[in-house]
């Protein structure tokens, strides 16, 4: 597995489009923090918060964790781009045990998605930390959120670049792939969120939201993270969809001939 | 003794046989050309051998073990398929750098085999910008990467151009010195006639002739033997 590991490995730093979704992540989590004490400083937009309050300059420091989006398509582009290029050919010829392989791309992916979040959530903070400067009034942060929003980074890089594999190995058209991760995490799920808050907990979008406020309190938000299930708990939930995935995809996907 | 042995070999695609109780072997240290017009099942059955098809039915087994049950299959088995399964955003080095690393091959070998197929200039130019004959010589290159016993080729010759053809020929003859066992399947007949010892000639999925050239080609040319075997025109 080691030799596989390797193999994979060079797969995720070879191919340039990796390196454009880093470089992507990390503009959007550095922007993302560095426009939110704007946001926060106008009492149109501030949703009543402002930045004397700790807080707020909490949840703008939890911000930074906003490019989760970039690990699942790092594990989808990993796996179904086997198959958009024909990749698959070369790599089930080297090992044929594709189940093993299966394996060694979730390890590596997680691997991928951590990186890719840690590296944008850091980004992010220093954002964050640039944009705060300018506003010398604002609170102190307390001491617990970088800690806990690259610990979150570091959990939901992981969890999610494995999800991307899974989801890669069900749908293996690539733009198929991303585009309904997409639609689903940031329209369908929101909208089941909204009209079955109950059960919408339990869906992926509600989970990483759970996750991603890995003890950071953020009702502020608009969403009542309080009804959440709790972050360990989350990560398990959404941990056990990219194991059923992963099952569905050896059962049925990694059975099928490969072109 | 057989290196493949290929046993009541069926794959079916809906109602259609691509391969229908295909029986064959293929002897240990020869080159064998692998015929029949297009459609007749060539391409399929090559697939079932190295594991990338399931066969409906029947057998395709090299040295007694399935593919997927080999070792190490490229240090036993190097394969050139029509599709030829390279990323086309990363360069020729880094391509079979992938594949040495899945296979525990040191990268001086990568240099070594992109040395061979003469494709060391383009070692560091992105697949996709290559021609149809370097990415063929790119295939090549992967399938020797762990220096096996037995190749694999389905249509090695596509897209060379006649120097490359001929330089093919010598490379196939070079490797088949070494005592290895090739299955190549072709279309060009004249250069097959000149480069294999044995032949096997499928239509429409079933084995039509199997034996030495001379054997099936008697005194005539192959392409007369081929198309009266498979009702081409004459
Ligand atoms: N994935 C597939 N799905 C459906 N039919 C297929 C598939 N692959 C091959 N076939 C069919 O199986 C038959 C055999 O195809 P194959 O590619 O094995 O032929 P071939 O002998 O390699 O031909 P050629 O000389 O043109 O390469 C053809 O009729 C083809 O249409
Ligand atoms: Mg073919």
């Amino acid at each position: 597995m080691g030799a596989l590991l390797k193999s994979e490995w060079r797969k995720l730093i070879y191919a340039r489009a990796h390196w454009g979704l880093l470089i992507a992540g990390i503009l959007l989590a550095g922007l993302s923090t560095a426009v939110t004490p704007v946001i926060f400083d106008n009492p149109d937009t501030g949703f009543g918060l402002s930045l004397d309050q700790t807080q707020s300059v909490d949840a703008v420091y939890a911000n930074a964790i906003s490019a989760y989006f970039f690990a699942i398509i790092i594990g989808i582009m990993l796996m179904s781009g086997e198959f958009r290029h024909g990749t698959a050919v070369a790599t089930f010829l080297t090992a044929p045990k594709r189940g093993t392989v299966l394996a060694t791309k979730l390890v590596i992916a997680a691997i991928g998605g951590m990186l890719v979040m840690v590296i944008s959530t850091a980004a992010g903070l220093a954002g964050g930390w640039i944009a705060l400067s300018f506003f010398p009034d604002a609170a102190s942060p307390t001491n617990e959120v970088f800690i806990n929003t690259m610990l979150a980074a570091v959990v939901s890089g992981a969890v999610l670049g494995i999800i991307g594999v899974a989801l890669g190995t069900l749908v293996r058209n690539q733009m198929l792939a991303i585009t309904g991760a997409l639609l689903y995490l940031f329209v369908i799920d929101p909208i089941l969120l909204a009209l079955a808050p109950d059960t919408g907990k339990y869906l992926p979008q509600g989970l990483i939201a759970a996750m991603l406020a890995l003890d950071i309190q953020a009702p502020e938000f608009g969403i009542d993270t309080t009804a959440y299930l709790p972050p360990l708990t989350a990560t398990v939930v959404l941990l056990g969809y990219g194991a059923v995935f992963a099952g569905l995809a050896i059962a049925t996907s990694l059975r099928r001939d490969i072109e | 003794m057989a290196a493949i042995a290929i046993s009541g070999l069926v794959k079916t695609y809906g109602k259609q046989n691509a391969v229908d109780n295909l029986t064959a072997n293929i002897a240990k240290g020869r080159i064998t050309g692998f015929l029949g017009p297009n459609g007749a099942g060539k391409s399929t059955t090559l697939r079932c051998l190295v594991g990338l098809s399931a066969p409906t039915s029947g057998t395709a087994l090299i040295y007694d073990k399935r593919y997927r049950d080999l070792d190490n299959p490229l240090s036993q088995v190097g394969t050139v398929l029509d599709s030829r399964g390279f990323h086309p955003a990363l360069t020729g080095k880094q391509n079979l750098r992938v594949v040495a690393a899945a296979a525990g091959i040191p990268d001086s070998r990568v240099d070594e085999v992109l040395e061979m197929v003469e494709l060391k200039d383009a070692a560091g130019k992105r697949m996709k910008n290559y021609s149809l004959g370097m990415k063929q010589r790119l295939a090549l290159a992967g399938a020797i990467l762990g220096d096996p016993e037995i190749l694999i080729l389905d249509e090695p010759a596509n897209g060379l151009d006649p120097a490359g053809i001929a330089w093919l020929r010598k490379f196939l003859r070079k490797l088949a010195e070494g005592g290895r066992t090739i299955l190549v399947s072709s279309h060009q007949l004249a250069e097959m006639q000149n480069t294999v010892d044995d032949v096997l000639i499928i239509n429409k999925g079933k084995l039509i002739a199997s034996g030495s050239m001379k054997e099936v080609v008697g005194d005539g040319s192959l392409e007369d033997a081929f198309l009266a075997l498979t009702g081409g025109e004459l």
